[in-house]
């Protein structure tokens, strides 16, 4: 189950693209246990993370499906 | 009462102050309004490390900002009496000095209409998945924080 994520802001700094891939993850802190393996500067950066349009607060179950983002701090307007 | 759907308040580039005037012309022929509240955020040319900020790159997560946007109208609209409610926000690059969100409430009178102006405005500022990168003459950046 390939998970595909969606990186935003500044955190596109750190990964290099907007768009990660990691092969499976089951659940959010799964997830973001790999990608800060895969991207150790994740470890000290502000985000939080979007499921399906909408910010988590606890860990989260993830299917195939599920649409993943990680948002750094807001800065429009 | 209507129904309400999200709807787009993304435009590409700068707003411009003649879309701003056709925008305030429209409601000439709403008579029961009594109030405009405007508010209009103005790229701003901060110096950092003795260089001047060209533009501003606005780019957002845009279906996660529009239902957010729709969520937040649906709460100003039920705690404030508004005749309107008008949210436009730029994408892409806005050079210093041009307009990048232009919020706009009507309302029978005054207060309704400045105090959910202000309001949308913080929303906006804190609830949208906008980011803002900062860029230099040179093509140097950083990327922008809220106060």
């Amino acid at each position: 189950m390939e998970i595909q994520i969606t990186i935003f802001g500044q955190l596109t700094d750190i990964t290099g693209s907007s768009l990660v891939r990691v092969p499976a993850a089951r659940d959010t802190e799964e997830l973001l246990t790999i990608l800060k393996q895969q991207y150790p500067a994740l470890g000290t950066a502000k985000f939080v993370v979007a499921v399906d349009k909408k910010i988590i607060q606890g860990n989260t179950a993830l299917t195939a499906n599920s649409s993943i983002a990680l948002l750094p701090p807001f800065s429009g307007g | 009462m209507k129904e309400r759907k999200p709807r787009q308040i993304f435009v590409q580039g700068a707003i411009s102050p003649a879309f701003i005037a056709e925008s305030i012309q429209k409601h000439s022929t709403r008579h029961d309004i009594g109030g405009h509240s405007i508010f209009l955020g103005q790229v701003r040319a901060d110096i950092i490390n003795e260089k001047p900020v060209a533009a501003i790159e606005y780019t957002t997560y845009e279906e996660m900002a529009l239902e957010k946007m729709f969520e937040i109208r649906e709460a100003i609209f039920a705690k404030y009496d508004l005749t309107c409610m008008h949210v436009y926000h730029s994408l892409g690059k806005v050079g210093a000095g041009e307009i990048c969100l232009f919020v706009f409430t009507s309302s029978k009178h005054r207060r309704m209409a400045i105090d959910a102006c202000t309001e949308l405005v913080e929303k906006i500022k804190h609830e949208l998945p906008v980011w803002g990168k900062e860029l230099f003459e040179d093509e140097s950046y950083q990327w922008k924080e809220n106060k």
